[in-house]
């Protein structure tokens, strides 16, 4: 599916200090296939851009579009159904709920979700979950190996792993949906090099086999140029420069303002 | 023995009333203040029921349950999508409301007088449950049946989503699953179990006014559910049986009513504070961690 974002603007009115413009006419568009990088300074509204098409904000001005149709009247969670994914920056698992859980409620699969269903359904709910169970086994094997620990802790608390391993997790569970756009808020954070291949390699594949749209807010630049195909650079509530990856990065306007080089 | 049994239905009764708030506090992790405004409204719409028409139980009780049920979905259709401390001023307000009404609204209520001669239930259209025992049993069929419903939604899938809202909604909402829906769901069906608890104790008394259904009653199933524990349907059945045997208790060493009434409410606060501090999650409540 195709993304795009067409004028974006979003003011915060604050009385003592008039408006603050922080989106001031966003334009992107990433194709299907695409790993677009959003790079830009703290606080110039990369996080703010992913609330704006999760529809968390809505009270953005322009349009979001999804191949070509605006999903502004889309709350939240029919976004998600629509095909967006998400991954929180710095949000953890969801600690009361074991790993298992943590993977069964990334999946599409809802049956058994609503409170009649144990009543009239129990059977079915059985295999759905079963089928759920099998697939999210298999996404941890792909991921980190039959012999990882992971699969012998599936049935603990994720608040027992740690951060690291936690948004490695987090980032597993978005394949147990079935989202066609991605969006990715500093996914190696915290996660130490080693699994950062791993991240990056799991996102190509996800692009190659499945063709996935994919939009990623990072600061770090290895990441950045290993992955993405297409660069933004937000600054002053616009994207800046916009380009193959290398060459926005190679941009002595950025490399002055935000890489500091 | 009868005075036992009659506190064996009064135990059963509160053990549904405590389940339904269990619903709505332990379940989808919402303050609730209004469970006696449904509590209210399941006795009197089941009074009205009873005395109007001659159903069997299993059909008042799902009338009444529907209806106390549709109730809760004013609340939260207005509040829901806000934060979670509007909804609970939200059923504060309705539980004012709802107790207003009862209490005024004379010419269909009686108000203050309350409606006496309330006939008793009648199983499967024939068989009229009469004097304590049947009732004793047959409340305990009830309770049970509805400790199992608590226990099968708990371990659904549904009652995996309702923990996962607690943990992390933006999260919950962002995996595609309507949150509001689902907390609705769970409020309703709060509502529906105090409803048919309302439905049983109206039929066992024969007589209701509305200081049964004062927003001090509703405190009372809050307090009860945390002292006995949060989210489990033991933790429920503890707090039932303790406001309802330690006033018994009080009474059986002799206490006159003039000690033994403000005593008991002391102990009642005593313990929710005592609870909270050495044990947050209740007597046998499960960790509400986050
Ligand atoms: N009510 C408000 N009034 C003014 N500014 C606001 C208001 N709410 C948020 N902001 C600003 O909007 C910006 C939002 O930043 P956002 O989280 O999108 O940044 P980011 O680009 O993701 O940064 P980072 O790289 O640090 O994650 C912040 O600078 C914040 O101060
Ligand atoms: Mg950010």
């Amino acid at each position: 599916m195709k993304l795009e974002l067409q004028d974006i603007r979003l003011t915060f009115s604050n009385s003592r200090k008039g408006d603050f413009h922080l989106l001031q006419g966003v334009n992107l568009a990433v194709s299907e296939g695409e790993i677009t990088a959003i790079v830009g300074g703290n606080g110039t509204g990369k996080t703010t851009l992913f609330n704006i098409i999760s529809g968390f904000i809505t009270d953005y001005q322009g349009k979001v579009l999804i191949d070509g149709k605006d999903i502004r009247p889309l709350p939240t969670y029919k976004r998600a159904q629509a095909g967006i994914g998400r991954l929180f920056q710095g949000t953890q698992l969801m600690g009361n709920l074991t790993l298992m859980e943590n993977m069964k409620m990334a999946s599409v699969d809802t049956m058994g979700e609503h409170p009649i269903s144990p009543f009239i359904a129990w059977k079915s709910i059985r295999t759905h979950e079963y089928q759920k169970e099998q697939r999210a086994i298999d996404i941890i094997n792909k991921l980190f190996g039959s012999d990882s620990k992971y699969l012998s802790m599936l049935d603990q608390k994720a608040s027992a792993l740690s951060y690291g391993e936690q948004r490695l997790i987090g980032i597993a569970r978005l394949l147990m949906g079935e989202s066609k756009i991605l969006l990715l808020d500093e996914p190696t954070s915290g996660v130490n090099p080693v699994y950062i291949k791993t991240i990056a390699d799991i996102i190509r594949k996800l692009v190659e086999e499945q063709h996935m749209t994919v939009l990623l807010i990072e600061h770090n630049m290895n990441f950045v140029k290993s992955l993405a195909t297409n660069c933004a650079y937000l600054d002053n509530g616009k994207i800046m420069q916009y380009g193959q990856t290398e060459q926005v990065l190679n941009d002595e306007g950025v490399k002055n303002s935000y890489l500091g080089v | 023995m009868n005075y036992f049994l009659h506190i064996i239905v009064l135990l059963n009764i509160y053990i549904i009333l405590i389940l339904g708030a269990n619903m709505t506090v332990g379940m989808a992790g919402l303050l609730t203040l209004c469970q006696a405004a449904f509590y209210g409204i399941g006795a009197y719409i089941g009074t009205m029921l009873l005395m109007q028409f001659d159903l069997p139980f299993i059909v008042i009780a799902l009338i009444v349950s529907v209806i106390t049920g549709v109730f809760s979905l004013l609340i939260s259709y207005a509040s829901l999508k806000l934060k979670n401390d509007y909804f609970t001023l939200a059923t504060l307000g309705f539980q004012m409301i709802i107790f207003t009404i009862l209490y005024n609204w004379v010419d269909v209520t009686k108000g203050p007088y309350g409606i006496s001669g309330i006939p008793a239930i009648k199983i499967l259209g024939l068989w009229s449950l009469k004097g304590v025992v049947p009732y004793a049993i047959f409340t305990a069929v009830v309770m049970c049946a509805m400790v199992g419903i608590f226990v099968a939604l708990k371990k659904s899938p549904y009652g995996r989503l309702l923990r996962a809202i607690r943990a992390d909604e933006t999260a919950v909402k962002a995996l595609g699953r309507n949150t509001s829906a689902a907390k609705t769901r769970a409020f309703f069906l709060s509502a529906a179990f105090s409803g048919i608890a309302g439905l049983l104790y109206a039929s066992y008394v024969r007589f209701i006014d509305p200081t049964s259904f004062t927003l001090n009653e509703s405190l009372f199933i809050i307090c009860a559910l945390f002292i006995g524990g949060v989210g489990n349907a033991k933790g429920s059945i503890a707090g039932a049986l303790f406001v309802v045997i330690l006033p018994e208790l009080l009474r059986f060493i002799g206490l006159p009513d003039a000690v033994a009434a403000p005593l008991r409410e002391i102990i009642y606060g005593l313990a929710l504070v005592v609870i909270m501090f050495v044990r947050p999650q209740g007597m046998l409540g499960e960790e509400m961690s986050k």
